[in-house]
């Protein structure tokens, strides 16, 4: 029998809700049918709070807080889409799109024209070409789609599959997801679980009959 | 306990027999001992570290590209790490970094053909009270003076021969 | 006159001869300690209003408390001597001159807090630093200083010396435990805060070189001793870092009554003969400048903060009439982006935009909107970056321009 938790009462957006404590504001949000935009975050893998899309203002804290990670807290105020949290949303959706193709990513594309996002906002600023690895039988990695969102490394790491054939590479603007030595997958201990192709949230990893029948335009037929 | 005569081979073994206990968290200190006898970290090195540490294959390789000071390719036999941050600018390090490329006849990130030396540019390395500054391999030097560079880079080339012979 | 306390021994003793530092106060301190009940320790470093000398000025009396009431075990105490913010040398002056008031002052804390291990991370570039510590580590351990049963009690404790590997970052405290458990150093989100899962997941005191350095002296002469110290609100005394364009750069202690201009013009002798102040950067890359008509500051916490700068680590840079101001910021946004450990999106990206069009701007081509997109990632960086590096990004980018009448609003 498992215990119960307490419940917690806090306000979103001037709602209130009433939660079993250890609920994520993300999780309460999604409960009201608000929505909170999130690349990183994904339900069966651990949440690292980087893309900071989800943070929301939380009165009485000095920054932003990541939703995805912040538990409720008795008679919390929080508020989902402040000026502030808008400002720094856009700005970081904006510096996205100069960084990263994120064509195939249509939620985040449209979420980002509803809070007056400009993708050609820093357009000028440098971003890495990066070549498609097409070393497998199984997918192909274009990483000029790649959000670095750590997703694929958790899922072929601790979160999954525990084969840890991707890592990070690399720091600050270069950060990359990276095999030993850039070695081609198939000299890896990759073993095409596929995993990390299910969690990519951009495309970045498409397996390669995904591809194939988007090109000849035939249906899935549950593969 | 490596003795003198041991062979590299010999001696990376050695300490990565003395770090395994630690398993993951011995890493770093493994790599910086491994990396102070070769040099840079390569991958035959990487992989007898995750077998001997139980550390994912990856994850040494991450690790390593993370970190400044650690590298995962071959660099020269001295590493100059110059600083050209705030208070070793104001106090002359553009001369110091104009005579060393100079001196030396590459740029910040090069290796000399020769293997001897790998100039590199470094963020405030903590010695503003004896600016402009540099560290010759793990040799503090400061302050410089731009006539002083050769004599430096000189003493550090003399230093490895001997260490060679 | 003042006294130093901190810089007392530094230069006139043998840095690790043990009788030296024997013969001068050292290991007084500890074993009072010992005869003391740990919660008694805790409470005395409360009373003293001491807080951390790192930059976060954080009251170290209620994060040991907070870590001595953690049912988990074990615990640790970890000092950080990371030290890599820009004009910052104070911690390496304490560890290569009196590295065994380090080493008795983590012992202390292991006490006080119910731990029986401790590192000291030291960055990487620090070698003399970190040989010294070694040699006193184990020179106090041959004495039995360090080990089990220290001095006869029942207190065991000993100390692991780590070297850092070229990373600003990993002086944020989780990616410093990071980087001690073999791994990139990107910072953790927090809460969970360091006292309560901090290093290996367990309670963690993590404190400053310096900060460690102030609390054999507290145990010696007490918490009113230490308040007295200084204004009220900023007890103790302070190590600053003078360097840039003076006579005499270097580690000057003083109680944080002295002015900006008593650290510059006294202590330091002033700016070279021919050259006049322009501007005073104030907290390091992370920090503020200052102009001339603030000459007459207080250095303390809240003297600063009332003219919009910050402490920070203690880091005071000086800049001349004769350097132009753009060298400057370019190698602030330079340092920013190189050092960013690139985890989260405002820093890993922010950090970058930053750095292109403040280069840029330096070389002389402005763009229309740069300014507004600067203030946009200030506000972005400051708000919604996942530690301190992002967060402070864009302070001195932000003061610097504001002093050059480039940012006017």
């Amino acid at each position: 029998m498992s215990e119960e938790k307490p419940t917690v009462h806090m306000t979103i957006d001037g709602h209130s809700v009433a939660v079993p404590a250890g609920t994520t504001v993300l999780e309460a949000a999604d409960a009201l049918g608000i929505y909170i935009p999130r690349l990183c975050h994904h339900p069966h893998l651990t949440d690292n709070a980087l893309c900071r899309l989800c943070v929301v203002e939380w009165e009485g804290a000095r920054t932003l807080v990541p939703a995805c990670v912040a538990k409720v807290r008795e008679g919390a105020v929080v508020h989902t889409h402040s000026e502030r949290v808008l400002r720094a949303r856009r700005t970081i959706l904006e510096l996205l799109f100069s960084a990263a193709d994120l064509s195939d990513t249509p939620e985040i594309v449209a979420y980002a024209q509803t809070i007056g996002v400009n993708p050609e906002r820093f357009a000028d600023g440098e971003r890495i070409e990066h070549p498609i690895y097409d070393d497998n039988p199984f997918y192909i990695r274009d990483y000029n789609k790649c959000i670095m969102c750590n997703r694929c490394v958790q899922a072929c790491g601790n979160d999954m599959q525990f084969t840890y054939a991707l890592t990070v590479g690399g720091r600050g603007f270069h950060t990359h997801v990276d095999t030993f030595f850039h070695r081609p997958l198939p000299d890896t201990s990759c073993v095409f679980c596929g995993n990390c192709v299910a969690v990519c949230p951009t495309g970045a990893l498409v397996g390669k009959t995904e591809i194939e029948m988007a090109i000849t335009g035939e249906e899935n037929h549950g593969h | 306990m490596t003795a003198k005569h041991d062979s590299p081979d010999e001696r990376v073994a050695q300490i990565i027999g003395r770090w395994a206990s630690y398993g993951r968290s011995g890493l770093l200190p493994c790599l910086q001992e491994i990396q102070s006898l070769t040099g840079w970290l390569s991958p035959e090195i990487c992989q007898q570290v995750a077998e001997g540490l139980r550390v994912p294959l990856a994850d040494v390789y991450g690790v390593i590209t993370f970190y400044g000071l650690l590298y995962d390719k071959p660099v020269g036999r001295v590493v100059i790490r110059l600083c050209d941050d705030i208070a070793c600018f104001i106090n002359g390090s553009g001369d110091i970094l104009r005579a060393t490329q100079e001196y030396l006849g590459i740029q910040p990130g090069e290796t000399t053909p020769d293997g001897m030396f790998t100039l590199e540019v470094h963020p405030c390395l903590g010695h503003c009270d004896i600016a402009p500054f540099m560290l010759i391999n793990d040799q503090p030097v400061g302050p410089v003076r731009p006539e002083d560079v050769p004599e430096i880079l000189e003493q550090a080339r003399r230093a490895v021969e001997v260490k060679d012979t | 006159m003042y006294e130093p306390i901190l810089l007392r021994r530094v230069g006139r003793i043998h840095p690790t001869r043990l009788s030296d530092y024997e013969t001068n106060d050292g290991y007084r301190a500890l074993r009072r300690a010992l005869t003391w009940r740990p919660e008694h320790i805790v409470q005395l470093i409360k009373e003293s209003a001491l807080v951390g000398r790192g930059g976060a000025a954080f009251p170290t009396g209620i994060k040991w408390e907070s870590v001595a009431k953690q049912p988990v075990t074990p615990k640790y105490i970890v000092c950080n001597a990371d030290e890599s913010e820009p004009g910052t040398f104070k911690d390496r002056v304490l560890m290569e001159n009196d590295p065994f008031a380090i080493v008795e002052a983590i012992t202390i804390a292991g006490y006080a807090v119910g731990a029986e291990k401790g590192y000291i991370y030291v960055r990487g570039e620090y070698s003399k630093a970190y040989d010294t510590l070694a040699t006193a580590v184990a020179a106090a351990r041959e004495a039995g200083y360090l080990g089990s049963h220290i001095l006869g009690s029942d207190f065991s404790f000993d100390i692991e010396l780590r070297r850092g590997a070229g990373a600003y970052v990993c002086g944020e405290e989780t990616a410093l435990f990071e980087s001690i458990e073999g791994k990139r150093g990107w910072p953790r989100q927090k809460p969970p805060f360091p006292t309560e899962a901090g290093l290996f997941g367990k309670p963690t005191v993590i404190n400053n070189v310096e900060t460690f350095a102030n609390i054999p002296w507290i145990l010696l002469n007490g918490a009113n001793w230490f308040r007295s110290l200084g204004p009220d609100g900023s007890a103790g005394p302070k190590l600053y870092c003078v360097s840039g364009a003076v006579n005499r750069p270097g580690v000057y202690e003083a109680p944080m009554n002295i002015t900006l201009r008593e650290l510059i013009e006294e202590k330091s002798q002033g700016l070279p003969d021919g050259r006049s102040l322009q501007a005073v950067l104030i907290g390091g890359a992370a920090g503020t400048f200052v102009g001339p008509e603030h000459l007459d500051v207080e250095m303390s916490f809240q003297g600063l903060s009332a003219i919009g700068a910050s402490l920070g680590s203690g880091a005071v840079m000086v800049i001349d009439d004769g350097t132009n101001m753009w060298d400057i910021l370019r190698r602030i946004a330079r340092f920013f982006a190189h050092e960013s450990c690139g985890k989260c999106f405002p820093c890993r990206y922010g950090t970058q935009r930053q750095r292109e069009i403040v280069e840029r701007m330096a070389n002389g081509t402005v763009r229309e909107n740069d300014l507004e997109r600067l203030v946009d990632l200030w506000a972005t960086m400051r708000d919604a970056s996942l530690c301190g590096l992002g967060q402070t990004a864009g302070n001195a980018i932000e003061s610097g321009l504001r002093l050059m009448g480039v940012l006017t609003t």
